[in-house]
């Protein structure tokens, strides 16, 4: 298992410790090589190698499976999760609390005492048409009230930003892109020093909010073309229209995809260069 | 862009005027990426036996000379008028070259520390003449509105080259393909400078006229930049800082063979296609940068990702050594492409640059303060510096820390600067009422 697989399995054990009140400095990891384990600290996290719990000892704490290959024939007191690796259960192992799969190869003899178990699927369900028609439906009521909203109060900032996506699709293209995978690589890297996680969290959602307000500008600049006297209410129908446009782009293998994300991008950047609509975009001029 | 309207009216001479200086410099970078800068390490340290600490001496000694020599040859260019006349300044690249291919083809031969030593002077002394007039020939040849596009194109040539073409990096390989790639560039500059090929001198005619339309950069409005201005200097310190970390960093990383075995020097031709990929998706992106923002703009964007991509490498390296289980053999491709996209920004800068800061009167000292001493002076200490360090068994970690360190500094200071500047600009303008 590689550095970039593990850690994110590492800080979602470490989140769950926060969350149960467990301090993740009481916790042992082990990565590599065989190892007997017969008392855990209050957590112990098996990444890698071979444990096993033997059949006579009693272990008190939270075991977590992100790797390698744990054994259980003794008792746990406590709670048994598996994200990832290998974890086999014998007829005379006892489990008091949870035993709980996420992922991963999970063994269960039939006589094991299990407290209780859970499996969560994580396995990616495929949606009715009717809930995409419903999801894309409040998507597009959401947008389109948010836009409706900004158009009649600050029709200018929306009009700038399309501006720059159709006078500086390029520049704005770049610069989304740029900035876009910037504030990616920079947030997720934040989320694993654990300490700037809620500003990794708000980051995201910022980037998220940005590339929203790049769809906002889209439909204001469909609505702009469309015959319908109110602003507001042509703001609202063009992103209605975008979104539209979006979802159907998604199911053109490779091309619908690629187009999707120039659009985001383009979006993305051209906010950034207008300062989110206050300053028009105007490139220097160069001389010559 | 230009370049279209001049290729819709026909005007051949200067579509030859752009092909000519593209070709020209994206040859001249990438002979210096690899032959020069990791070909002179092999070639002082395998063949002719010295310690890396002597071999870093001799590399600092071949920079100051070159440094020197550049900013004399610069000078003389502008004084006697050469910065502006075509012809002297083909016939001068025509000598660099050629003197170039000779110490090409027998820098392998080469195995005691006199020859060494002889070679680095007459190479020094070749390259400080190169600099100053290859640079030049952007006034002549590429117009002001153009530069930033053209700069990404050579950045790309020379980048997608360098990383695609599957080389060891041994002075005996560079050696073998340099002298062969060499020779038609030899023919061509040749064919040009003799002057015996009516068409050609025609479009040399055409061309000579050129500086008079393009010579006057883009900074260079509404007042020419004078060489003892802060308007030069700024750009000069901080691509200096750029130059300086790109190398510093470099150095340790391609040492350092799980690094390199997984990127540049990557056995899967795949990886190191989508490196020479993302430095011409770079190269691009700067060049859209140059031409639509402030230059100050594109220098935040170099030290922002040159400070991301360390704090990448030295995280890994962190994780690394506090869960040594965790590390496997295979290394994340994101560094090095977020490295590569950071080194074709700062490239598309230098070439655009130092001619956009120059006129035809200033552009050979210019060029020659800016290319010696930000890109080839730098360059060579942080490289001495690298090989220093590592001679001092300075840890990978540590050593990439302090680059990281610097990336930062630059990048923060670059910010409280602009910041500064304008503050005290609107303050002034408030007082002023």
């Amino acid at each position: 298992m590689s550095l970039a697989e593990t850690l994110p399995l590492l800080v979602l054990v470490l989140l769950l410790l926060a969350g149960s009140g467990v301090s993740p400095s009481s916790m042992e990891v082990v990565f590599e090589g065989d190892r007997v384990v017969d008392e855990t600290p209050d957590a112990f996290v098996v990444a890698g190698g071979n444990v096993t719990v033997p059949a006579d000892a009693v272990v008190q704490g939270q075991l977590f499976v992100i790797g390698g290959d744990t054994r259980i024939d003794g008792r746990v007191d406590g709670n048994v999760r598996v994200f990832a690796g290998t974890l086999s259960v014998s007829d005379t192992a006892t489990i008091t609390g949870e035993l709980q799969a996420v992922a991963g190869n999970l063994s269960v003899a039939p006589g094991a005492d299990i407290g209780r178990r859970t499996t969560v699927d994580v396995t990616r369900q495929e949606r009715t048409p009717l809930a995409t028609v419903g999801i894309v439906v409040m998507q597009m009521v959401l947008l389109g009230g948010v836009a409706a909203v900004l158009t009649r109060r600050i029709p200018h900032y929306l009009a700038t930003v399309g501006d720059a996506i159709t006078g500086h699709p390029v520049v704005s293209g770049v610069v989304g892109s740029i900035a876009g995978t910037t504030m990616l690589v920079v947030f997720v890297y934040m989320a694993f020093t654990l300490l700037l996680l809620p500003l990794s969290i708000v980051g995201l959602f910022v980037e998220v909010l940005l590339v929203g307000y790049g769809y906002l500008a889209y439909g204001y600049l469909l609505g702009q073309r469309l015959p319908v006297e109110r602003d507001d209410v042509a703001s609202a129908l063009g992103v209605a229209g975008f979104l539209l446009c979006m979802e159907l782009l998604g199911r053109v293998p490779y091309v619908g995809a690629l187009i999707q994300l120039s659009l985001l991008l383009v979006g993305l950047g051209a906010v950034l260069i207008t300062y989110f609509g206050v300053h028009r975009f105007e490139p220097p001029e160069i001389p010559g | 862009m230009r370049f279209v309207r001049y290729v819709r009216q026909g005007q051949w001479a200067t579509v030859f005027g752009y092909l000519l200086f593209i070709a020209l410099m994206a040859a001249g970078y990438y002979y210096n990426v690899t032959f020069v800068q990791l070909g002179l390490i092999d070639l002082g340290v395998r063949l002719v036996g010295m310690t890396r600490v002597q071999v870093s001496m001799w590399m600092a000694a071949l920079a100051l000379l070159t440094f020197v020599t550049a900013v004399v040859v610069g000078i003389a260019m502008d004084r006697r008028g050469w910065s502006s006349d075509l012809r002297t300044k083909l016939r001068l690249l025509f000598g660099v070259v050629v003197v170039q291919f000779v110490l090409t083809a027998v820098a392998p031969s080469i195995h005691s520390v006199p020859a060494f030593g002889a070679w680095i002077i007459v190479g020094s002394i070749s390259l400080g003449v190169g600099f100053p007039v290859s640079f030049s020939l952007a006034i002549d040849l590429i117009p002001v509105p153009d530069r930033g596009y053209v700069a990404a194109v050579i950045t790309s040539v020379a980048y997608f080259a360098a990383n695609a073409y599957p080389l060891e990096w041994s002075v005996d390989v560079f050696s073998r393909l340099l002298t062969i790639a060499m020779i038609p560039g030899i023919v061509v500059l040749a064919v040009l400078v003799s002057e015996r090929i009516g068409v050609l001198d025609g479009v040399l005619d055409s061309l000579s006229e050129q500086h008079e339309q393009f010579g006057r950069g883009r900074f260079c409005h509404p007042t020419p930049v004078r060489t003892r201005s802060l308007a030069l200097w700024s750009p000069v310190v901080l691509m200096f800082g750029v130059f300086f970390i790109d190398s510093l960093g470099f150095l340790r990383i391609i040492e350092t063979p799980s690094l390199v075995l997984s990127s540049w020097q990557s056995p899967v031709y795949s990886t190191r296609l989508a490196i020479a990929l993302v430095h011409v998706v770079g190269a691009l992106m700067a060049g859209v940068l140059y031409v639509n923002f402030d230059r100050n703009a594109l220098f935040l964007w170099v030290f922002a990702l040159f400070s991301l991509t360390y704090v990448l490498y030295t995280t890994d390296l962190r994780v690394a050594s506090l869960f040594p289980g965790l590390v496997s053999n295979d290394t994340a491709i994101l560094n090095p492409l977020l490295y590569a996209l950071t080194v074709s920004f700062y490239t598309t800068l230098n070439f655009a640059l130092w001619p956009d800061l120059s006129t035809a009167e200033t552009v050979g000292t210019h060029s020659a303060i800016g290319i010696g001493m930000a890109g080839w002076l730098a360059t060579f200490l942080s490289t001495a510096v690298s090989l220093f360090l590592e001679d001092a068994n300075v840890g990978l970690l540590s050593h990439l820390n302090l680059v990281n360190a610097l990336a930062l500094l630059l990048f923060v200071g670059l910010i409280v600067t602009l910041y500064g500047t304008r503050l005290v600009r609107y303050a002034r303008e408030a007082e002023s009422g």
